[in-house]
C-alpha cells in the first residue's frame, strides 16, 4: 500500500472505559502507517455479545444499521475497528443486510424514523487485517526506531478477532482461525521475541467472565500458566475484553488458586508505540495498565508512574 | 439427566421444524451429524447441562421445554471454536445465541444462569445511552441480585474497580451518550415492531401459550 488511506473508524464503547488503551495507541500508530481515521459521527455501542438477548434480534441489529448508516454518509471508504466484539458484530451486521434483501428492508423502515438509511454497501474490517492486507508486515517493521530487543511476548489473539472471519471471503482471508500468526508476526516486526504459544485462540470466557467469573477463571488461568511457564515478560492481544480479563482477575485467580501471576497484559498496538519511539504514555498508553510492564516501559525510556 | 427431563414427558414432533425455519442459522441444523466437535471445542462445554451436540439431538426429538430451559445456550462464552470446526458448517454458536434469546424471550431461561440478567442490564445501558456504560452496567446487574448481594459482589470488586480508576479506565462522569437519542429510540422502537411482527410470522406466540405449566 502506498501514500495515505483514508478509513472511517468505529471506536466502540471500550474505547471511552476500559480498551482507551487501546484506541489511543491506535490512534497514534496508525498514521505512522499511512492509514488516517474519520470516526463515524455520533456513534452507537454494537450490541456485543448480549444484545440480542436484552433487546431482541431485530433491535439489535438495528444497532449496527444506525452505525453503518452514518458511516456512509463518511463516504464508501471501508469501515475499520480495533475491537474483537464491534468487528463481530459490525461486519457480521454489514454481510447480512447486504445478502438478506428482507433484513435490508426491515433495517431501512427503521432507520427511516430517524431520517437514515443504508443501502448495504460498505465493507467492515479489522484493524488486524488491514495491518497484514494493505499495510504489510514490512512497513511496520520500517517504523521500528525502537527495537523491543529481548522482550519476550506471548501472542494471545483470543476468539473474535479471529473467529469466525478471518479465513473468509469477507474477512480478507487474513490469517487462521485455530493458529494465526499475525500477532507473532506484529510482534517480531516490532523487534520483540514471539513466545510459542498454545493458547493463542483459548478463550478468556468474554462476558460470561464478567458475569461470573467463577465459571471462567480456570480458562484465565490456563492462559497465564502457559505465559509464565514460556517466561513471557507481557502477553500481548488485539482483544479489548481479553486484555481486561487477564489482566484484572490475576489477583482473584491468586487469591482463589494460591498462585502469584502478576504478569502485564498489553494490546500489540502498544508495542508498536514504544517501537516506533512514541511517547509511552501519549502514544503507547502505558500508564492504563493495571499490572505494570515495566520492561517495555523502560524501552519507552520512562516509568509509567504507577507501581 | 436431570429430574424435568425424565419427567416432562412431553414430545413436541413439529419442534425441529419450527427450529429450523426460525432460529437464525438452523435452517442448516439438519445438516448435524452427531459428531461432537462443536461440544469437544467448547471452553465451557463442562459446564453445560447437555453441550451443542446433544442440545441439537434433544431438537430433533421434540423435547422443546427441555432445549428452551437448558443452560447450554447460556454458558456459550460466543467463542465461534465450534462454528469454524463443524465439518458440517452448521453455524453452532448463532444457533445458540438465538436459541437463548427466544429463551429469555418467553421467560423460561434458567435460573442458574444469570446471564439473561445481565443481558437486560446491557441493553437498557445500549438502549437508554446509545453507549455501553461498563461501570452501570456492572453495578445494575449486581443489584439484579438484591441490595445485600449486590453490595456484596460490589464489595467484591472493589479493588478491581479502584485499578480501572487509578488507570483511567473507569468513566467517571455522567454516561458517555449518542447525541441524538430520540432517533436512536425511534429507530429500536420500529425495529422491536418488525420484531414481533417477525415472531408472530414464526408462531412463537402459538407456543408460547401452550409451553405455560
Amino acid at each position: 500500500m502506498s501514500g495515505i488511506r483514508k478509513l472511517t473508524y468505529y471506536p466502540g464503547c471500550s474505547s471511552q472505559g476500559s480498551a482507551r488503551h487501546l484506541d489511543e495507541s491506535l490512534r497514534a500508530v496508525l498514521p505512522r502507517l499511512g492509514v488516517e481515521l474519520d470516526d463515524i459521527d455520533d456513534w452507537n455501542c454494537c450490541g456485543a455479545s448480549v444484545g440480542h438477548i436484552g433487546g431482541c434480534q431485530t433491535p439489535n441489529l438495528a444497532l449496527t444499521a444506525r452505525n453503518l448508516a452514518r458511516a456512509r454518509q463518511k463516504g464508501t471508504q471501508d469501515v475499520v475497528t480495533g475491537c474483537a466484539a464491534c468487528y463481530l458484530n459490525t461486519h457480521g451486521g454489514a454481510e447480512k443486510i447486504k445478502a438478506d434483501a428482507h433484513k435490508r428492508a426491515s433495517m431501512n423502515s427503521a432507520l427511516r424514523e430517524a431520517g437514515l438509511s443504508y443501502e448495504g454497501d460498505l465493507k467492515v474490517r479489522h484493524v488486524c487485517e488491514v495491518l497484514v492486507n494493505d499495510v504489510g508486515v514490512d512497513r511496520i517493521a520500517a517504523q521500528v526506531t525502537r527495537p523491543l530487543e529481548g522482550l519476550k511476548v506471548a501472542g494471545y489473539v483470543g476468539c473474535q478477532t479471529v473467529r469466525p472471519f478471518a479465513a473468509t471471503e469477507g474477512g480478507g482471508r487474513f490469517d487462521a482461525t485455530d493458529e494465526p500468526r499475525f500477532l507473532d508476526d506484529f510482534a517480531r516486526a516490532c523487534g520483540a521475541d514471539p513466545l510459542p504459544f498454545s493458547n493463542k485462540t483459548s478463550c478468556c470466557g468474554a462476558s460470561v467472565a464478567v458475569m461470573s467469573p467463577e465459571r471462567c477463571l480456570p480458562l484465565i488461568r490456563t492462559i497465564l500458566e502457559e505465559a509464565r511457564q514460556a517466561g513471557a515478560d507481557v502477553i500481548s492481544t488485539p482483544c479489548p475484553l481479553c486484555q481486561t480479563n487477564v489482566e484484572m482477575y490475576q489477583q482473584e485467580i491468586n487469591r482463589r488458586f494460591g498462585t502469584d501471576f502478576r504478569i502485564p497484559v498489553v494490546f500489540y498496538s502498544q508495542l508498536m508505540a514504544v517501537a516506533f519511539g512514541l511517547d509511552g504514555v501519549k502514544g503507547a498508553a502505558l500508564q492504563r495498565n493495571m499490572i505494570p510492564a515495566h520492561k517495555l516501559a523502560a524501552m519507552a525510556g520512562r516509568q509509567t508512574g504507577r507501581q | 439427566m436431570d429430574a424435568s427431563v425424565a419427567t416432562a414427558g412431553r414430545y413436541d414432533l413439529g419442534f425441529a421444524r419450527w427450529v429450523y425455519a426460525n432460529i437464525q442459522g438452523g435452517d442448516k441444523l439438519p445438516l448435524c451429524m452427531q459428531c461432537g466437535a462443536c461440544s469437544g471445542s467448547c471452553p465451557i462445554g463442562v459446564q453445560m447441562d447437555h453441550g451443542p451436540r446433544k442440545l441439537f439431538m434433544m431438537i430433533r426429538a421434540g423435547m422443546k421445554d427441555e432445549v428452551l430451559r437448558s443452560n447450554t445456550p447460556w454458558n456459550c462464552t460466543s467463542c465461534y471454536r465450534c462454528v469454524v470446526r463443524c465439518p458440517r458448517g452448521v453455524p453452532v454458536t448463532y444457533i445458540l445465541q438465538d436459541l437463548a434469546a427466544k429463551s429469555a424471550a418467553l421467560g423460561l431461561e434458567p435460573p442458574d444462569v444469570p446471564n439473561a440478567r445481565f443481558a437486560r442490564s446491557f441493553w437498557w445501558s445500549a438502549s437508554t445511552f446509545g453507549r455501553t456504560d461498563e461501570r452501570l452496567i456492572t453495578a445494575r446487574y449486581y443489584f439484579t441480585f438484591g441490595l445485600k448481594e449486590g453490595y456484596r459482589r460490589a464489595k467484591a470488586n472493589l479493588s478491581i474497580a479502584i485499578g480501572m480508576i487509578r488507570a483511567g479506565r473507569m468513566h467517571l462522569g455522567l454516561p458517555h451518550r449518542v447525541r441524538d437519542r430520540a432517533g436512536l429510540k425511534k429507530i429500536l422502537a420500529k425495529a422491536k415492531e418488525l420484531e414481533w411482527a417477525d415472531q408472530a410470522r414464526a408462531k412463537v406466540s402459538e407456543w408460547e401459550a401452550r409451553s405455560k405449566p
